[in-house]
């Protein structure tokens, strides 16, 4: 097949050419759907194909129609909505794009920078030496396993890292497992099934012999995990995704945001195929890995943006932070109160709690008590554990 | 594929007017129905009806993403069938189902002849209890293309989505009982959404898309006075302003377009002519719906609100 030869330069122009001829026109549809898919926005041929002839179809040549035509078929987001505008002047009018910074070197703080990719280590499994081994409780006369479900995370030693990891993934597949089966154990006989018992009771010569029945389809409840990372979560924050992990792997409808001072919906990561996948594609997603912690304006976020989707009727909120807030704690209350009421349960985990001196004296934790159905700790395995009765 | 003709793909800004009269006659066919669609929109809908591709409306709650769907059909002359989609919908219920009463009673009179068995069920399976749910229907239409709505997709599972796709590609529907059935008229397609969740990429990959922002001022001033051609001007531009300057207030339910609509179909049906503080405070329920909302409105108070608006 002869190809048209290439226009000289489709897209360098100042002003796109007032006329094409028609080789060039489609030449150049199909360059910027590559231009397009490049940046992230409709891939593949049935795109392109798409786009070709809904640009034939309407009145090209007026630049909105033009414009229009090309955004309907290549976006599929409100994201892509806004950034379609942007790429389609940058190609037809040659202007400058500005590249998406790189996630995670968005920081020019350098400390900030060398703690990220510290913490991304971490998060990937490969933790950074830790001088807490000296401070590390011994727990004396019991097996591995015993000691390590019970070993607070932020004190686990090096070598028994890769134990741990192994030991937490089996006992929250466990979790998960008990957790969905005892959803399906619970209603033996449901209604019955009309459509199937008439048609079974055909073979019967209309005498509905065997009644066939229909199972309530389980209406999945939805978990809402809240996940802390900001600096004082260090230690306990990777341990913690783990579990949202386990806990997404099994739980239909699980999302997952992480908060310092503003929130990140990661709950994409949870699909991932295995935990390492999740680890890598969490890394590529947050970039604020530290500072302080404003839980009153994180949550006030999700309940902005989230909170309209929820039905207190099936939705269990978990918050996994030590309570410790830079914002103001009336701030925290009413965002409280307002999640309070769009969820069935309300639960926070405190890592702290597990410490035996520790009492919620934080203003923003006192604050925030009345308003929580189970306040638990959750500084190892064993605490994780105990969970599975109130999930 | 026709693509172009000789002189088309210009960009000029001055292309001749007949060249998109198509476009154009969607613009004001809608105008005709009360909906003010701007370009962008048209467009969307115009390569709806013409390629045709199912169109994926998003946008803020209250921002008039049914209403396209209800006035493409007044547009086009043709039917509405719609369907509301709620978490737990399922196939049965929104392609078909059989009518269970019937069949028994249908078993129950012929249990004494000596039909067989087989003769039984080809009665009992047969069209005449048949109850056809949207998705269904919308197949069966002979005379011309329904419009179809798929309202708030988001709010069906996920599960939904996978069957809805397998129709949306197909437009044909298997029933055990009577075999295949073709769409002989393939449906216009528009599906809404909150974005409340994310859509699975493969049913966005078979859509249009299109998203509706809050509209400007001077639009929505508009869209007043197309839906309420005899409100008085200066006083529905008040009321718009009002609106809009609570919808930048960062509410929890920001009131919509609808909302608009219904403080002057309000100030209409109380007989203002002034929109004063005393007004303001009557017609405080047809913009917010939330007691939190409410509550922070009153602190920063009507009064103070409305010097914001005087020009």
């Amino acid at each position: 097949m002869k190809r048209p030869p290439i226009p000289a330069n489709p897209r360098g122009a100042a002003e796109p050419a007032s006329v094409l001829p028609d080789f060039q026109w489609l030449t150049g549809v199909v360059e910027f759907c590559r231009f397009a898919s490049d940046n992230g926005l409709g891939s593949g041929l049935k795109a392109v194909i798409d786009s070709v002839r809904a640009v034939g179809i309407v009145d090209h040549g007026r630049l909105d129609a033009f414009r229009y035509a090309l955004r309907a078929n290549l976006c599929t987001s409100k994201r892509e909505w806004d950034l379609f505008d942007q790429l389609f002047d940058t190609f037809w009018y040659g202007g400058r794009m500005d590249r998406p910074k790189r996630p995670i070197a968005s920081s020019g703080d350098s400390k900030l920078e060398a703690r990220n990719s510290q913490r991304i280590q971490l998060m990937l499994g490969h933790p950074a030496s830790r001088e807490s081994e000296a401070r590390r409780k011994t727990i004396g006369g019991a097996s591995a396993i015993d000691r390590l479900t019970k070993v607070d995370f932020s004190e686990v030693p090096q070598d028994d890292l890769a134990e741990l990891e192994h030991l937490s993934e089996r006992l929250l597949r466990r979790i998960s497992f008990r957790l969905s089966r005892r959803q399906k154990l619970s209603h033996l006989r449901g209604r019955i099934d009309l459509r199937r018992t008439i048609r079974a009771g055909v073979m019967h010569g209309g005498e509905f012999l065997d009644l066939r029945y229909k199972n309530r389809i389980s209406q999945a409840a939805r978990l809402v995990i809240l996940l802390d990372v900001s600096d004082s979560m260090n230690p306990y924050s990777l341990f913690l995704f783990r579990f949202a992990y386990a806990l997404g792997k099994h739980f239909d409808r699980v999302s997952c945001f992480v908060f310092s001072t503003r929130l990140v919906n990661v709950s994409k990561t949870l699909k991932a195929r295995d935990l390492a996948s999740a680890l890598r594609a969490l890394s590529g997603i947050t970039t604020f890995w530290s500072g302080g912690t404003k839980i009153g304006s994180s949550l006030q976020e999700f309940n902005r943006r989230f909170g309209r989707q929820m039905r207190s009727t099936n939705t269990c909120v978990l918050i996994l932070s030590d309570g410790w807030d830079t914002g103001e704690p009336d701030a925290l209350v009413a965002e409280l109160k307002a999640l309070k009421q769009r969820s069935k349960k309300l639960i926070w985990l405190n890592p702290l709690l597990g410490l035996d001196q520790y009492e919620p004296v934080t203003r923003g934790m006192r604050a925030a008590l009345p308003y929580i159905d189970l306040f638990a700790p959750a500084h190892n395995l064993q605490s994780l554990l105990e969970l599975e009765r109130d999930l | 594929m026709t693509i172009a003709s000789e002189t088309r793909p210009s960009f000029a800004a001055e292309a001749q007017p007949e060249e998109f009269a198509e476009i154009d006659e969607f613009i004001d066919g809608f105008g005709r129905f009360g909906y003010v669609a701007d370009r962008a929109l048209a467009t969307a809908i115009y390569l709806l009806v013409r390629l045709p591709k199912p169109l994926l409306i998003e946008g803020h709650a209250g921002v008039g993403k049914t209403e396209v769907a209800k006035v493409l059909a007044s547009f086009l002359g043709t039917e509405l069938i719609r369907l509301q989609c709620y978490e737990g919908l399922d196939a049965n219920s929104a392609l078909y189902e059989w009518n269970y009463q019937k069949q028994l009673l249908a078993i129950k009179v012929r249990e004494k002849s000596d039909e067989p068995v087989e003769e039984l069920e080809r009665h009992i399976f047969g069209n005449d209890f048949l109850l056809t749910r949207p998705l269904l229907r919308s197949i069966l239409y002979e005379s011309s293309s329904p419009v179809l709505l798929i309202d708030e997709i988001d709010r069906a599972d996920e599960a939904f989505e996978a069957f809805l796709l397998e129709i949306l590609s197909e437009f044909q529907v298997t029933i055990p009982e009577l075999g295949t059935i073709r769409a002989k008229r393939i449906p216009y397609v528009i599906l809404t959404s909150n974005s409340t969740r994310e859509l699975s990429d493969a049913l966005k990959r078979r859509c249009l898309y299109h998203w509706i922002e809050y509209p400007t001022l001077e639009k929505e001033i508009q869209i007043v006075r197309v839906r309420l051609p005899g409100f008085d001007h200066e006083l529905g531009s008040r009321a718009v302003r009002f609106v809009q300057l609570m919808r930048g207030m960062n509410l929890s339910k920001p009131p919509g377009i609808a909302e608009t609509l219904d403080v002057s179909q309000a100030l209409v049906l109380l007989k203002k002519n002034q929109f004063d503080p005393g007004t303001a405070e009557q017609i405080l329920g047809c913009i917010l719906k939330s007691a939190d909302d409410l509550a922070k409105i009153r602190r920063e108070g009507v009064e103070n609100l409305l010097s914001r608006i005087t020009p």
